[in-house]
């Protein structure tokens, strides 16, 4: 557009005049250079967004990091419950594998002792080594007239002084922290006198 | 224009206000990092940082099998805070039930089996302590129910215990912890093996008690102890338990020992102590039988040593097995010393054969005379006699054999028939087991291995032997003592159906309480081997002044009972040959 505001010749001698509407608004137009030179927007709102991600991405990161070490203190507490479980278990196992348990057990059930030397089936030829000998109830009792010899203070009531192995929780001895017993199930009948005859071949 | 001057001045005073507010962070800043720094990192710390020990588990024992003997378990201790006990108000079905100390003494009574008064005493006899021990070595269950009862200012803390669950089988052996640490027995010599060592961590935890993330610092790890492994087989260890448990009660003996020993190794597969221990009861077991009399306690063995003086005389060529003696009940040596039999009988023909099978001190002493002196010393050191054993065991003592200047004219031919000597039965057992070997005496082993958590064994038991006589002689005196099976006084009892069995029986005097002279208690024994033709394993029963049945007749019971059950166990194939052995009589 052509600058259509021009000068006139001067008729008079310049008098300074005040006039509000004529002080012009004057605005700093930055050149193409000028502009070409500034940074462009787009890059700070990189930055800023960037930044602004680092953090939440930072901040969410820390959340599921306690969230997780939530979920590591629940692990952590039913491991414990567990293996506690898998201990009560393990003993109570091994006190059931235990001879005394063992042979009160067979005893009650009523089971013998083989006494006599061992049988020998020998394969080649199928012949027989040895007499076989059926044992009778009074023969030969698991544990014997004498009563258990070998104590288990873990198993209470071994049949020193009664035939069936009875259960009770027994209790706890101090000061060489020895453990309490927990036996299970009900003592077995046994069958008085009367031995069961095998039926194996 | 406004004047530089105001401009200055505020900007003065902005300045001031700006170095005044900064000051006073920067001194604040300062008393906090510099000044209480050590005291509020300390008081943070005890806040914010637990150290924790994470508990090791000592090792098991277990027998030949992997059975095990001995195990770690957890037990807990409920402790109390008596400064925070107090009534409380419990919800009960959607009541508010108010419960009193006392009465939560009683519930907690009614949990560990104790009174309640000691529960309340406990609870409430120091009101400003913060510790106080309610209960010791509860398990899982009490505590269990301890915890559920929620009572204000009752904890609980961990109480690693050992538990035995065989009871008394092995219990000799096994040996038992006490509050101080192991006490008796493997338990004890074996520690380097089972120890165990705790680790310890401290991490920080939040105000809730969750960890903190990434704060947990180890210092030390936690080594669990190793597996111990024994030899012994923990069924038949229970059979000789019980076998010499019943005879000795029937007998009125006061203890009583079994050891079987496999002849090609020297393991020792079961080693039976009567009296013994149950390690879950110690308090129950008189003190002198805790531990093992079968590895500490020497005794004169009696005629069993014939077996030992025939090898010597064999192995030095100096008889054979149909050496010729005449033999009466009574002799006087030549240097005047008297001998006599146990039993009166008639001058009678034996051969050496003759004088194992029926025992007779005149015959051995006869004969047995012809070693040198030197030569008898050096074969009974040999055998192993006096000497700890390759074992080790706790108790277990070297005594020597008596030096040869001490060998008066009376005990140079005692010592042929097992007096004026004294042995401890495994040593006895390990010179059988030399005899049955082949006349190679194998170290006595009792622990196979020690199995550390990352898989290292150690502890293996040594394999060099001592050649104590030869092969061929070996075989010969275990020919000989087979008579005393098929044709001695105690035969029929000794005899197994299908197996050629070699044995020999000892009725010894014990020595009076000066060592002078000999009371009329006794010491039975009877050690065997079998089978006699390619021996697998030696048994040795012995039991110490019965009450009644003063003679090996006593123990050859049991013998039979322990060999019988012995080559049944471990498949031993039966003897294909009838057993024979050399004349006794000429």
């Amino acid at each position: 557009m052509t600058n259509l505001a021009y000068s006139l010749p001067e008729r008079s001698p310049r008098i300074p005049v005040e006039s509000p509407e004529r002080v012009r608004h004057v605005e700093i137009v930055s050149s193409r250079s000028q502009r070409k030179a500034r940074p462009r927007t787009i890059y700070a709102l990189v930055t800023v967004v960037g930044l602004f991600v680092i953090l939440m991405a930072q901040l969410l990161l820390s959340i599921l990091l306690s969230d997780g070490a939530y979920q590591i203190s629940a692990l952590q507490s039913t491991q414990t419950e567990l293996s506690r479980d898998a201990q009560t278990y393990t003993e109570q196992l091994d006190l059931l594998k235990s001879p005394q348990n063992l042979s009160a057990r067979a005893e009650a059930l009523g089971m013998v002792m083989s006494t006599a030397p061992a049988v020998y089936l020998r394969l080649s030829d199928g012949a027989v080594i040895g007499t076989p000998t059926a044992m009778k109830a009074s023969d030969a009792a698991v544990i014997g007239t004498g009563g258990v010899a070998i104590a288990n203070s873990l198993l209470p009531g071994l049949p020193a002084q009664d035939a069936t192995a009875s259960t009770s929780t027994g209790a706890t001895t101090t000061g060489t922290g020895a453990p309490d017993t927990t036996t299970t199930n009900g003592s077995v009948a046994s069958n008085a006198g009367e031995l069961p005859s095998p039926v194996t071949h | 224009m406004r004047k530089p001057a105001t401009t200055r001045r505020r900007l003065a005073i902005a300045l001031l206000l700006t170095f005044a507010i900064v000051g006073v962070f920067v001194v604040r800043l300062v008393d906090i990092q510099v000044v209480r720094a050590d005291q509020l990192n300390k008081d943070s710390f005890n806040k914010r940082a637990i150290a924790v020990t994470s508990y090791a588990a000592r090792g098991n024992i277990v027998d030949s099998n992997g059975e095990v003997l001995a195990a770690s378990v957890l037990r807990y201790d409920i402790t109390a805070s008596p400064r925070n006990v107090h009534d409380f108000d419990r919800k009960v079905d959607g009541k508010t039930v108010h419960v009193t100390v006392l009465q939560a003494a009683g519930e907690i009574a009614k949990i560990t089996g104790e009174d309640q008064n000691t529960v309340y005493q406990a609870l409430t006899k120091d009101p400003t302590s913060d510790f106080a021990y309610v209960a010791k070595g509860v398990d899982t269950a009490k505590l269990r129910a301890v915890r559920k009862l929620s009572i204000p200012g009752i904890w609980d803390q961990k109480h690693p215990a050992r538990t035995y669950p065989d009871g008394a089988v092995a219990g000799n052996l096994v040996g038992f912890v006490g509050t101080d640490g192991p006490q008796v027995g493997l338990e004890k010599t074996e520690d380097s093996c089972l120890a165990s060592t705790n680790g310890s961590s401290t991490y920080e935890r939040g105000a809730d008690g969750v960890r903190i993330p990434g704060s947990t610092v180890t210092t030390k790890e936690a080594v669990d102890g190793g597996t111990l492994k024994l030899t012994i087989d923990s069924d038949l260890q229970w059979f000789v338990q019980q076998a010499i448990g019943e005879q000795a009660t029937a007998i009125g003996a006061q203890s009583a020992t079994a050891i079987v020993v496999r002849v090609k190794d020297a393991h020792i597969m079961a080693l039976a102590d009567w009296p013994s221990v149950d390690p879950n009861n110690v308090d129950g077991t008189p003190v002198a039988n805790l531990g093992s009399l079968a590895f500490r306690a020497y005794y004169e063995p009696g005629s069993t040593m014939k077996a030992l003086s025939a090898s010597m005389l064999i192995d030095s060529g100096l008889a054979n097995p149909g050496t010729q003696a005449t033999v009466p009940a009574a002799w006087t040596t030549p240097e005047g010393s008297k001998i006599h039999d146990a039993t009166g009988h008639a001058t009678e023909r034996l051969t050496l054969t003759g004088v194992l099978q029926q025992s007779s001190n005149v015959g051995i002493s006869m004969i047995g005379i012809r070693v040198p002196e030197q030569q008898r010393y050096d074969y009974m050191e040999k055998f192993g006699l006096g000497q700890e054993t390759a074992v080790g065991f706790q108790g277990e003592s070297a005594r020597g054999i008596p030096p040869l200047k001490n060998w008066d004219d009376q005990k140079k031919y005692d010592m042929l028939y097992g007096q004026g000597v004294a042995v401890t039965a495994v040593q006895l057992a390990g010179a059988y087991q030399a005899i049955a070997n082949g006349g190679v005496r194998l170290p006595l082993t009792l622990v196979e291995g020690c199995t550390k958590p990352d898989g290292t064994v150690t502890d293996l038991p040594s394999t060099t032997g001592t050649r104590v006589i030869s092969d061929a002689s070996s075989k010969t005196v275990v020919n000989m003592l087979e008579s005393v099976v098929t044709g001695g006084e105690l035969g029929p009892v000794l005899r197994i159906p299908g197996y050629r069995v070699a044995a020999k029986s000892g009725t010894a005097e014990v020595a009076g309480p000066n060592g002078v002279g000999y009371t009329r208690d006794r010491i039975v024994s009877l050690a065997g081997i079998a089978p006699a033709e390619n021996p697998q394993y030696v048994v040795l029963v012995t039991y110490t002044k019965p009450a009644i049945m003063k003679s090996s007749a006593a123990a050859a019971p049991t013998f039979h009972k322990i060999m019988t059950q012995v080559l049944k166990y471990y498949r031993v194939p039966p003897s294909t040959t009838p057993s024979t052995s050399p004349p006794a009589t000429w």
